[in-house]
This record gives C-alpha cells, structure tokens and sequence, in this order.
C-alpha cells in the first residue's frame, strides 16, 4: 500500500486525517522570527529561570495548512445550513468585523485616559442607549461577557435591590421547567434557590405559578426567570398576567432574552412587564458565534434596579463627551475586568445600525416567517405539538417537532441528527426542551431557497426511515468520522495530549 | 440592510403555505395592548457604505498603541502576534460555527480546542486545561469556586498584590456564596511565604497568587505553596502571565494546583479590553470539577481518532443547579487564537518574546533608576512590569507624555485601579515590541518632566 492510500484510509471520502500539531514538530522550524535584541542583556536569577519547552513548532506554510485542513472539516454558518434552535446562527456581516479590527478600536488598551478614547465611548453609549430602546427599559450594562453572565449579574442586581430594601430573605428564584441551564445555575452562582414551574403547552402553567408561590412564599421570592418567546417557540399570550402575578408578589420579572430575535420591534419586553433581561448579541445582533465563544451579554434593567448595575457604566456629560462612572454608590460592583467584549459590541452596534428601526421589525418579521414556512411544509411528516395553523396556533421564530412517527419505525433521534450531516445540513438542537424533540430556528437571512432544499432534506430522510431503514440508521456516512464514542471519552477523559 | 433574503414574490408563496394573509397573523398571539406599534426609536438604517464611514470616523478620534508607543501593562499587553493570525481566524468555517455539539460536524473546532488545552497544560506545567473562560478576572473567580466545591471549605487566602479588578471580580462573585475572602498583605510588594503561613487554617480551601503580581514583582510561588499545602487539599492557585511561562518557573514547577490567567498575550489585540480570554489549567484530580467546556480524544465507530466535548453532565446545560458553573459561552475564537499562536511561535518563540521583554523591561528600568528624582520601587525581581515613583504627579507624568506622543504605562493611583494606591506611581511594561529607540526617547521625556 502507497503511503497515499494508507493516510486516505484513515478517513472517510478524500481527506486525510490531520495529524495534531504535536506530531508535528520540526525541531529548530519556526513559524515567524523575530528582529534581534537591541539593548544590552541582563542576567536572569537562577532561582527564577525555568519556562515550558514542550510547546511543538514547524514551517510557517505548514502552520497555514494545519488550520486550513482543520477549517474543512467544521459545519458553519457560511458553508450550512445552521437550524439550531434557540442559538440564533443567522449570518455574520463581514462589515463588522471590519469595523472592529480598524486600529483605531482594535489597539486600544483598556485603562487609557477617557479623552483618548472618546470614538470608542460614544459607540459604546449608543450601544447602550440603543439597546434600552429595543429593552423598553431604563437602563443597560454592557459588562457581561455573555448571556449566563448576564443572567448572573441580573439576579445580583435583583438580590442587592432586596437587600438594600430590607428585603434579604427573597432568595428563591423561579424558573420554567423549559428553561435553558444556565437559569438554574446562574440562581446557584448567586447564591439563590430554584423552584421549577411547570409549562402546559409550551407556556407557563399559571395555576402553578401561583401555587409555586404560594408554597415558597411570596416574601421569599426574588424574581421569576421566564424566556419569552419560550424554549418550545411559543409567545406566552399570558405574559402580561405573569408580570402581574410575579409583581403581586413582590418579586421582579426576569426575561431571558435568548429568543429576541421573535420581538425585535413587534414588543419590548419593558411593555410586557420584565424588570430585567440579558440579550444575547451573538444570537441576535449576528456577532459570530466563533466555535463557541466570544459572546456578550448586555443587561436591561428598571429605574429602580439601575441604581445596582455593575461599574463601569457608560455616560454621556453635560458637554457631550463621554466617560466611565466607576463610583455608583450601590453598585454591585465589577463583574468582569476592564469595560466588557469591547470588540463584541463594535459588530453590536454595526449590525444594529445597519438594520434601523425598520430592518430590525423585519429580521423578527422574517424570521417567524420563515420558521413557520419549514413548519407547515414538515408538520404532515414531523409532528409538532404546538402548531396548528388552521386554528390560528403559529410558532414564533424557531418550532419544536417530536418525530413520534419516525421514531416508532425504529430509529432515534440522533439518527435522523446524524443524517441530517450527510446532507450538508447542521443538526437542530436535540431532546430540548422536550424528550425527543428536535428544535428548529432557521432565523431570517436564510433565503426561500434554502429553506426549501431543507425541507427536501427533512422529506428525503423522512421517507429512507421508511424505505432503507439502515442508511439512517448507520448515519453520518459521508461526513468526516463515523459516530464518536462520547461515552467512552467521558469514562476515562484524555484532556491532553500526552 | 437587514440581510434578510425574501422578496415580494416569495413572501407570498410563504403565506399561501401556511395559509395567512399577512405577517401580522403570525403576531397575533401578542396581546394588543404591549404591541410596539410605534415602531422603535433608532436612527434610520446606515448603508455599508456610510457605516464604513461612521465606524472610521469614530476610530479616528481614538488615539492608543496603533499610533504611540505603548507600555501600558497590568493585564493587557501590546505584544506582537504574527499576521497569519488574523487571516486564519477569518475563515468562515471558525468565525461562524456554533459551540462542537456535533462532534461529527465540527473536528476542525474541536481539534483545535484539543490543541489548546495541551498546549495551556504544557505551558503551565499541568496536566489538563479547559477550553477558556471569559478573561482573567473571571478564571480566578472560577479558580477560587472550584478550590471551595473540591475541599467543601469556606475561605480563600487572597494576595493583595493580585490584579485589582481581580480582585473586585472575585469578591463579586464570593459575595452572595458565603465565601470569605481573607486579603494577604504584602511585604516590599510581594507576599512573604510566613504571611501564608500566618493565615492558613483548615478552613481554607484555596490561596491565590500572582506572579508576576500587579506592581510587576515576581512572587515566591515555591515559598507560599510549600505553607499552603501544610494544610492537606488546599488548593494552591496561581495566577500567571502566559508569555512570562517562556523563561521563568511554570505555575506547576512551583507547585500549584490549579493555574489561572489572562491569555490576551497570547495572539489577540488590545480591543480596549475584551474579547479576551481566561486561562484554567489544573492537576488532573480536578478533572470533574473544572467549570467550562472540555474536549476530549475518543475513537469513532471505525476506530479513528477523533475528538469530542466530554465531561458534559458537570454543565449547567444538564445538570442546572448542580453545575459547576454556570459558564455556557466561553471564548472559543480567542482561544483558538491562542493556539493558532503558540503553534506558530512554539517554546522558542514563546521565549524569545519573554527573553526580549525581560531584557528590554531591565534596560529601560535602568535608564529611568539613572534619572535624578526617579526611583524604581521595588527590589525584587520582575519580568517585563515595574514600578516607578514619580518625582511630581504622576498625571501630569502620563499627560506630559501623551502630549509628546507616548503612553508611559498606568497611574497606580485612581478609581480606575480600584484605589490601588494613592502615590505618584507609575507602572511601566514593556513587550518585545518596544525598541531601544522608543525607551530612549521615553527616558529623554520623562527627564524633561522632572526638570
């Protein structure tokens, strides 16, 4: 066998598996030189000396193509179909990623003088002012890197606003039982336990939230954390009557603003009674999702849980410059180093200032359009609890389908997720936020026709679960690896390369 | 431009499948009454064009390292990173994919984050490393959190020298946790091994230090580790600069249990602070514990080699209350600069970028110790920070430079510091990008501000 044919082998259709940069290593190659040192050397204490050696180096052009091959083999945005439900992963406008690498936002440090920076505060505060306009709230804070920090510095704001109001023993949290984990856990984080209400039909079950609070106690409850429209794709057609109940109670409303993408424009979530939301600008204000990260997680609160945001906070004086209030007496304090994802917020405010007031309703328009187009034309094949449209019962911006029928043919989900790769397509999110659902968001820049060249790709494995059982069954077959054993790697980890 | 796609035409085909005369169907469910019918107050949409216009100008009335020379430090540094970088970290298939779910639909990710956390792990002399957090002051927050879950102890022993936005951070975080926070005061700007010693009790679950702290000053890792764990399980917490782990003593040569720092250095820009992202590396016995995303080598159906995020019940995504954190979002394209960084540069690079910073920090440490009025403030060693006492106001130092086209480092007194100090200081860093000719004229400035 040719050494060709060995290294095709070792994967699926023509590419090759690429080695880890620790194999390597080309001992002396470098990747780029440096210029040599200009002023005289000083001694290093022996006491002191040591550092890593063990970190690999090759040719530059080798670095290249090490991550070009790597490139190949990731699903994106760019190159898929992306229908994570509940992620948002609409298209990533390369304007603004050119706005944030421009040298004058990109090399700024973080702890210069504010009148150097003046360009860089004012995008700031219009981010900020502009958000709290989409909020219908009073105020925002850019600080948190992302939406569960978000939530965290939320519910620290909620809690100091109860403690400084002689109201410490609020410290439960209610939380749907479709939320997203981090609810739960940010209430951990903050040091505040959870009670689960329950959701009929996708929606809060109001006669349970009410019995929640009565069992808890009114006076024991610091806020409600809902997601509006909720995990399942639904608007809560009662959130007005929530507030109501949540307020009655004493506790502040608190909106998980994954989903605002379905709002944007149509409602505020001020106007429909939220005390506090995080927005996730990676999910709706296109900032690349990066393999995972960066993200933020700007907050939205009332006048009277602002006084408790997080410092720095960005104003505008008198004279119309811009500075940092770090001295807010009641102020949590910090919850991130410097001034938050500065870079993150460039793409924020160059996303939202390319759609305008109008462009941002459409997005939402649009995208609740289109989800509830691949809703129609999949529900005969892919069950769907919730959408009914003859009878007026639509999704917002992403739909939940349990494939009953499919699956009692004698395939599992991840079957279907796994051959959904095959064809190009990147799985929805799966078994959230019901046993064997799985959770579709198209989101708005997806065009008709790819729209329809899913659903073809949904009816196309719909009907091999009925004709060639196996093809699905043994699925991915054409995608880089076979299924990965995660069992295996979670019984005996290997973090590292050894 | 909203960068949605339909036209006129579409829509209504649209509608007909679904059986609507209008959007406003698919929004009815919205109680009239909170309807946004006045649409919202923003300024009308930019083309790209004027967007390209309006960021340009609003970049233009920022001045920093692009057009003065930098040697502002204390957690974020003007290092040099190769041009490479910003070409690979566009390619579409990083910038835009979602966090690795899909295990078969995401090697390219995951390979890399698997390459990452090696790396971080050899740079830091540990066994394991996660796949990032949000920046520094957050990894020591998670550090201290995952000292306290591992012993079920209920104090951690601080080093006053730490960052002060670290330490501001930290306390955040503690606060409504009952957690205690006991500060360790430094001795000569550093923490002596006996104040360690003084403070620790079996009620502690974790003691943090970093070196190089924030005066610059290197700390006895060795010394305050060896009293720390006297006390069996406490977690000995460093917090590091990665690029100093190219010439001096690695957070593991010294002891520690756990490693946490900021990984700006490493291949990403200033970007007025963030993104950036937190470093966590630790010994392998915290495995299950470690808050944040973890990749893991496995095998697929076929035998090969393959890679997958692991470990996924300590996540908040299955386990909610019971997380070990509620970190979902981490940093994955920064950390995937990281890496793209180190591979490029490898330990030589690595300690060629330390060994320069060490040499040029001491040259110009010198030239300013050579200036009447000028002191350096500490004895000990530093890496490529230190401090300076001013012979005036330090403000009027930092302005007299601007004004001559330098930012001299940063004012240890102020709000900005969180009240760090209250003297004329002025701390002072200096990376492998800063030349000869830049520190002499920054020397020849400073000796005319004290004339």
């Amino acid at each position: 066998m040719t050494i060709m044919e060995a290294t095709k082998k070792q994967s699926r259709g023509d590419k090759p598996t690429e080695p880890l940069v620790f194999e390597k290593h080309v001992p002396g190659a470098i990747g780029v030189d440096f210029p040599p040192l200009d002023v005289s050397e000083t001694k290093v204490p022996e006491h002191i000396a040591g550092g890593c050696t063990t970190l690999p180096s090759f040719g530059q052009h080798d670095v290249m193509a090490h991550y070009t091959h790597l490139s190949d083999r990731n699903f994106s945005v760019d190159g898929n179909f992306y229908p994570l439900g509940s992620c948002t992963m609409k298209h990533n406008p390369r304007i603004n990623e050119w706005g944030a690498a421009l040298p004058g936002f990109a090399c700024l440090h973080p702890l210069q003088d504010e009148e150097d920076i003046q360009g860089a505060l004012r995008l700031l505060y219009e981010t900020r002012t502009m958000l709290e306009e989409i909020a219908g709230l009073h105020e925002v804070s850019l600080q948190p890197a992302a939406g569960a920090h978000g939530e965290f510095t939320a519910l620290k704001v909620i809690r100091a606003y109860f403690a400084d109001h002689g109201q410490p023993s609020r410290s439960v949290v209610l939380a749907a039982d479709t939320a997203h984990g981090t609810n739960p856990a940010s209430c951990t984080m903050c040091g505040a336990s959870v009670e689960t209400v329950r959701s009929v039909n996708g929606q809060t079950d109001l006669a349970h939230l009410k019995e929640v609070i009565a069992h808890v106690g009114a006076e024991n409850i610091a806020a409600f954390m809902i997601t509006n429209p909720s995990t399942a794709g639904l608007f809560d057609a009662n959130i007005k009557k929530i507030a109501d109940i949540v307020h009655e109670a004493g506790a502040k409303l608190y909106l998980d603003g994954a989903n605002m993408n379905a709002m944007l424009g149509r409602v505020r979530p001020g106007d429909f009674g939220a005390d506090a939301m995080h927005y996730n600008t990676h999910k709706t204000f296109s900032t690349p999702h990066g393999g995972g990260g960066p993200g933020s997680g700007p907050i939205a609160v009332t006048a009277e849980l602002a006084p408790y945001l997080p410092v720095p906070q960005i104003m505008m004086a008198d004279d119309g410059s811009f500075y940092l209030d770090r001295d807010r007496e009641k102020s949590i304090g910090k919850v991130r180093s410097f001034i938050g994802q500065f870079g993150v917020l460039v793409r924020c405010w160059a996303y939202i200032s390319a759609c305008g007031p109008k462009g941002l309703r459409n997005v939402s328009d649009t995208a609740v359009l289109n989800a509830n187009y691949l809703a129609a034309r999949l529900c005969e094949k892919y069950s769907m609890p919730f959408f009914d449209p003859k009878n007026g019962k639509f999704c917002a911006h992403e739909f939940v389908t349990v494939p009953q029928d499919l699956l009692d043919k004698g395939v599992t989900l991840i079957d279907i997720a796994k051959r959904m790769i095959d064809y190009g397509v990147h799985p929805p999110t799966m078994h959230w936020p019901m046993h064997d659902c799985l959770m579709v968001e198209p989101t708005e820049t997806e065009s008709k026709q790819a729209l329809d060249s899913f659903v073809d790709v949904m009816l196309q494995i719909a009907d091999e679960i009925s004709s060639e059982i196996e093809l699905v069954q043994q699925s991915p077959l054409e995608s880089d690896i076979s299924r990965a054993d995660e069992v295996a790697a979670a019984r005996k980890p290997v973090l590292a390369f050894k | 431009m909203d960068y949605t796609q339909l036209n006129t035409v579409q829509r209504q085909e649209m509608f007909d499948t679904i059986g609507i005369q209008s959007i406003d169907e698919l929004f009815d469910v919205i109680p009239a009454e909170i309807r946004c019918e006045d649409g919202l107050d923003l300024m009308p949409a930019l083309s790209e064009l004027e967007l390209q216009r309006a960021m340009a100008e609003m970049a233009s009335h920022n001045r920093g390292a692009h057009d003065m020379p930098c040697f502002m430090g204390c957690g974020a540094y003007d290092h040099f990173y190769p041009a490479l970088i910003d070409q690979l970290i566009s390619r579409g298939e990083f910038l835009t994919s979602y966090t690795p779910y899909q295990a078969e639909a995401s090697q390219g990710s995951l390979q890399a984050f698997f390459e990452f956390q090696t790396q971080i792990a050899r740079l830091t002399g540990l066994d394991i490393a996660n796949a990032s957090l949000y920046d520094g002051a957050t990894a020591v927050a998670e550090a201290a959190l995952l000292s306290t879950n591992s012993t079920r102890r209920k104090e951690v022993l601080v080093a006053s020298t730490m960052h002060p936005e670290y330490i501001a951070v930290l306390r955040t975080v503690l606060s409504d946790v009952d957690i205690t926070i006991t500060m360790l005061d430094a001795t000569d700007g550093t923490i002596a091994p006996s104040t360690v010693e003084a403070n620790m009790s079996d009620a502690v679950a974790g003691v943090i230090v970093q070196s190089p702290n924030i005066w610059g000053q290197i700390e006895d890792w060795d010394g305050c580790f060896t009293e720390a764990h006297k006390v069996p399980k406490t977690a000995c917490i460093a917090v590091f600069n990665p690029i100093a782990c190219g010439m001096l003593k690695t957070p593991g040569e010294c002891g520690a249990d756990i490693a946490v720092g900021e990984g700006q250095p490493l291949g990403n820009a200033l970007n007025l602070g963030g993104p950036y992202l937190g470093l966590l590396a630790a010994k392998e016995a915290y495995t299950r514990k470690m808050p944040g995303r973890l990749v893991g080598m496995t095998t697929d159906e076929d035998g090969r080699r393959v890679f997958c995020l692991t470990l996924q019940t300590r996540e908040q995504h299955i386990r909610g209350a019971k997380a070990t954190s509620n970190v979902c979002t981490n940093q994955g394209l920064m950390a995937m600069r990281a890496s793209m960084f180190m591979t490029t540069l490898g330990s030589d690079g690595i300690k060629e970028m330390a060994t320069q910073s060490w040499h040029k920090a001491h040259y110009l440490a010198s030239e300013i110790s050579k200036l009447d009025g000028w002191k350096i403030k500490y004895d000990g060693p530093f890496f490529n920070e230190f401090t300076v006492d001013c012979p005036g106001e330090v403000t009027k130092v930092v302005d007299f430079c601007k004004s001559k086209g330098v930012l001299p480092g940063v004012a240890a007194a102020g709000r900005r510091m969180q009240g760090l100090s209250t003297k004329n200081e002025l701390i002072i860093a200096v990376t492998e990008k800063r030349t000869k000719h830049e520190m002499d004229a920054l020397v020849a400035i400073l000796r005319e501000v004290s004339v």
